[in-house]
């Protein structure tokens, strides 16, 4: 369970800082001359809980299952809006727009599936099944880890953005990837593979 | 010619070959498996309570929620789609005799429910409150206030420099949600026997939250800005290139891949030869 009462303790320190209404500390001897003014305007305070502590950003990304071990440089969107993975095969990026893993909502992560001679980072994020784990490690020297919870493929004339990009109640991930049938003429896969990841409990 | 020839034969391997292993039927069945279900103690003069959610259909599914006291909100459960007893008890009582309020809910695949116990310790009731955890407009964050507070005081409530987001708001009651500008601002919560005070918050473009206004022991209000939700505050647009095709002929799947690159190699290569002879090297150099 999420406490919100507890935070009444910090919501009197605020009140004491802000020198707002020094009363509520010490009710026993103050608290009388602040309830002669009538009527009594009911006193608001926020609370701390809504707050979320910040969350060290993503530097590299291990997924076991599929011998991958990447550093996360930043990445965002070109001029059209669409997500540019890094430019670096071998990388895959962590978009930088969005929350970071560990905080809550949908962090994104994507890189190629191959380059033009071969196989690149994310060739095997398709062998992914529910239950593989996925470590991202953090600049602050922690690590958070994730559930794989589905596979998924979208066209890309009909991407998935409500359920890659969506809200979440919780901490999760996507890692994104090309996949489905090559159109030479284009130079493009028809299909992106999603990865969907929660964090593990 | 041989293009368009080469071309029909690529399309017919690749559909016979490939396409049952992205079959959109799959994905359909994995996105709807479950729902989610979250609780509230709002109510300033109820004692804690246990509180359950039962699957009405399978006696085996279900979450207890010990000593839940005002002010707690439980995290979202994700439970099964189907109907779910949701019911409260004295602390520490038996799970077999009869609750103190007891209500039934839906949970549907893909959705979100807070059900919250509003109101007086005398007139205890469970507001169903649906959560609508879909992508906010672009830059724009959503919310909605509950007045959890006890009787006697509605409430105004709105952004500073923005919309209303309350406007005498009775206790026990909610509003619906409202699409506000994404960002730090400052909230304005007016008693109804009060002046404005202005709480600083984040409404973070892309999430989604549930204001609660709370009885402050004590006496006076408290103001939580709960974060319910949240999404990137930009949302690329369509799909991702992240592939070059170096690989195409031997991605997977495995076993299928085997086959078609035999069949590819028996039908393009002799066709290559005869009509295209430097088409590997047009295609690298596009």
């Amino acid at each position: 369970m999420r406490r919100v009462r507890p935070r009444v303790r910090w919501a009197f320190a605020l009140l004491a800082a802000t020198g707002g209404a020094v009363a509520w500390l010490s009710p026993g001897s103050a608290a009388p001359a602040a309830s002669t003014a009538a009527p009594p305007a009911p006193t608001v305070v926020a609370a701390a809980s809504g707050a979320v502590a910040a969350v060290a950003a993503p530097v590299r990304l291990t997924v076991p299952a599929i011998g991958v071990d990447t550093a996360l440089p930043g990445i965002g969107v070109d001029d059209a809006g669409a997500l540019v993975p890094p430019a670096d095969p071998a990388l895959a990026g962590w978009f930088t727009a969005g929350p970071a893993p560990g905080a809550t909502g949908p962090a994104v992560v994507a890189g190629h599936v191959d380059d033009r001679t071969g196989p690149a980072v994310f060739f095997r994020l398709e062998e992914l099944v529910p239950g593989d784990l996925v470590t991202v490690a953090r600049a602050d020297g922690t690590t958070v880890r994730f559930t794989v919870t589905r596979v998924t493929s979208y066209p890309k004339r009909a991407f998935g953005t409500a359920e890659v990009y969506g809200p979440t109640t919780g901490p999760e991930l996507r890692l994104i990837t090309c996949g489905g049938e090559f159109d030479r003429d284009r130079r493009s896969y028809e299909d992106n593979v999603v990865v969907f990841a929660r964090v593990a409990g | 010619m041989s293009r368009l020839f080469r071309a029909s034969l690529l399309a017919l391997v690749s559909a016979a070959l490939c396409v049952p292993a992205h079959s959109p039927a799959a994905a359909a069945e994995e996105t709807a498996e479950t729902g989610l279900l979250r609780m509230m103690h709002l109510s300033p003069d109820t004692p804690a309570v246990d509180a359950a959610i039962d699957s009405v259909s399978d006696p085996g599914v279900g979450v207890v929620l010990p000593a839940v006291g005002y002010g707690d909100v439980s995290p979202y459960q994700l439970l099964p789609p189907g109907t779910y007893t949701v019911s409260v008890r004295a602390p520490g009582a038996d799970p077999a005799t009869p609750p103190a309020l007891a209500t039934t809910v839906t949970v549907a695949a893909g959705a979100a429910t807070t059900i919250a116990g509003v109101g007086s310790f005398a007139e205890l009731q469970f507001a169903v409150l649906p959560d609508d955890l879909t992508l906010p407009p672009a830059g724009q964050s959503r919310v909605r206030v509950v007045n959890a507070t006890s009787a006697g005081s509605p409430l105004d409530l709105a952004l500073d420099g923005g919309p209303a987001l309350a406007t005498g708001l009775a206790p026990a009651g909610h509003t619906g949600y409202v699409d506000v500008p994404g960002g730090p601002g400052r909230l304005s919560v007016t008693p109804a026997s009060g002046t404005p005070t202005g709480l600083p918050v984040d409404l973070a473009a892309g999430s989604v939250h549930t204001v609660l206004v709370l009885d402050r022991e004590g006496g006076g209000l408290e103001v939580t800005t709960l974060l319910d939700a949240a999404s990137p505050g930009m949302v690329p647009v369509g799909g991702v290139e992240a592939g070059a095709g170096g690989a195409a002929a031997s991605g997977p799947p495995p076993g299928l891949l085997a086959l078609s690159v035999l069949a590819l190699a028996a039908l393009v290569v002799p066709l290559r030869a005869r009509f295209a002879p430097r088409a590997g090297t047009r295609y690298a150099a596009r």
